[in-house]
């Protein structure tokens, strides 16, 4: 397989490779020592006003959601004209987008409800794998010291991933959540959505409550456990074998391809749930 | 209480993996014998057993962060 690579991406990836050569000469010359610290730690933030759990912002998060989505968009303003011969990009959101969109349509028996649904599982899907693909390049990141005080490290330790945090997982579980019971009762209407939840038989009311609530825990605690694990099982492995060449391997393994399988399986349930309420 | 943080990180993580070894194996079990059945379908098999294999170890990383959580947040 032949990589046909115009001039500008030649320049454009050696720019990149200089730039990392010329970091490790740097880290090597001046004796930087390898220390652990911080690891399951993020920077929280102390709000002026208010008191209680409502008052503490996590600013990484924030910072890290608009980078994410200023990558989304500058990806979706590079194809200008449409051709009918794709290009490299377009037929790679076009490859992507399909697939999706069959996906929805083996699920969806209703006509028009498959445009809403596909908007709001293509949208998961970029969003859950651009910000899983980010935490697999090294870049800015920062450390919480005792004390108040924040420390900024460059370039050694990988981006701050918006998934790893809880917060991000559980809006994104519980706006599928929310909008799997408005589709519902936007179908049956209210009476008949009531009358499903003591459908087999009246005493089966709690059981189907926990169950409507299980859901949205487990969507969220998956995605969670892989991103944030993930990362602090490979800082820790990394630091245990610090002077031989193993990290490159496993940041590969964890962040690329478990983080690809994990936004496919994210958008996957999220089609199911919405597709069964609305049967 | 240092001691007490060791011995349930080690508990929980140790516990909870039994479940998801048992689960993947089972799946690579059946995935394989259809394979060897229809020897045309492996691509699309493979990518499923994939799939089933993310689900299955869902309750691995539940452990897994409860561990986390116990050791170093706590």
């Amino acid at each position: 397989m032949k990589l046909n690579l115009t001039r500008s991406d030649k320049v454009f990836l050696g720019v990149i490779f200089g730039g990392y050569l010329a970091v490790i000469i740097y880290i090597v010359a001046t004796g930087y020592k390898f220390q652990l610290e911080g690891v399951g730690q993020r920077w929280i933030y102390q709000l002026p006003f208010g008191d209680g759990p409502l008052s503490r912002v996590n600013p990484m998060t924030i910072i890290m959601t608009w980078v994410v989505m200023a990558i989304i968009i500058f990806m979706a303003t590079r194809v200008k004209v449409f051709k009918i011969i794709p290009g490299k990009k377009q037929s790679l959101l076009e490859v992507l987008l399909d697939y999706i969109l069959d996906l929805v349509k083996g699920s969806v028996t209703r006509k028009e409800f498959v445009r809403p649904i596909f908007d709001i599982a293509a949208s998961l899907f970029l969003f859950v794998i651009v910000s899983n693909f980010i935490a697999s390049f090294p870049g800015i990141n920062t450390i919480p010291l005792e004390g108040g005080g924040v420390k900024l490290t460059i370039l050694s330790d990988s981006w701050y991933a918006p998934t790893s945090d809880l917060n991000m997982n559980l809006m994104l579980a519980f706006f599928v959540f929310v909008m799997s019971h408005v589709y519902a009762i936007k179908v049956k209407g209210w009476k008949k959505w009531g009358k499903s939840f003591f459908e087999p038989i009246w005493w089966m009311f709690p059981i189907n409550v926990i169950g409507e609530i299980a859901k949205p825990v487990s969507h969220a605690l998956r995605l969670f456990g892989n991103i944030m694990g993930g990362a602090i099982l490979i800082v820790i492995l990394g630091y245990l074998v610090k002077y031989f060449v193993l990290p490159a391997a496993l940041w590969g393994i964890f962040g690329l391809f478990f983080g690809a399988i994990q936004a496919l399986i994210f958008t996957i349930l999220a089609i199911a749930y919405i597709s069964s309420l609305i049967e | 209480m240092l001691m007490g943080k060791f011995i349930g990180a080690g508990l929980a993580m140790g516990i909870g993996a039994i479940g998801a070894g048992i689960g993947e194996g089972r799946i690579g079990a059946s995935a394989m014998e259809a394979m060897a059945r229809q020897p045309e379908m492996i691509g699309t098999l493979t990518t499923r057993m994939i799939l089933a294999d993310a689900i299955a170890e869902t309750t691995g990383i539940y452990s897994l962060v409860i561990a986390f959580m116990i050791l170093l947040v706590v």
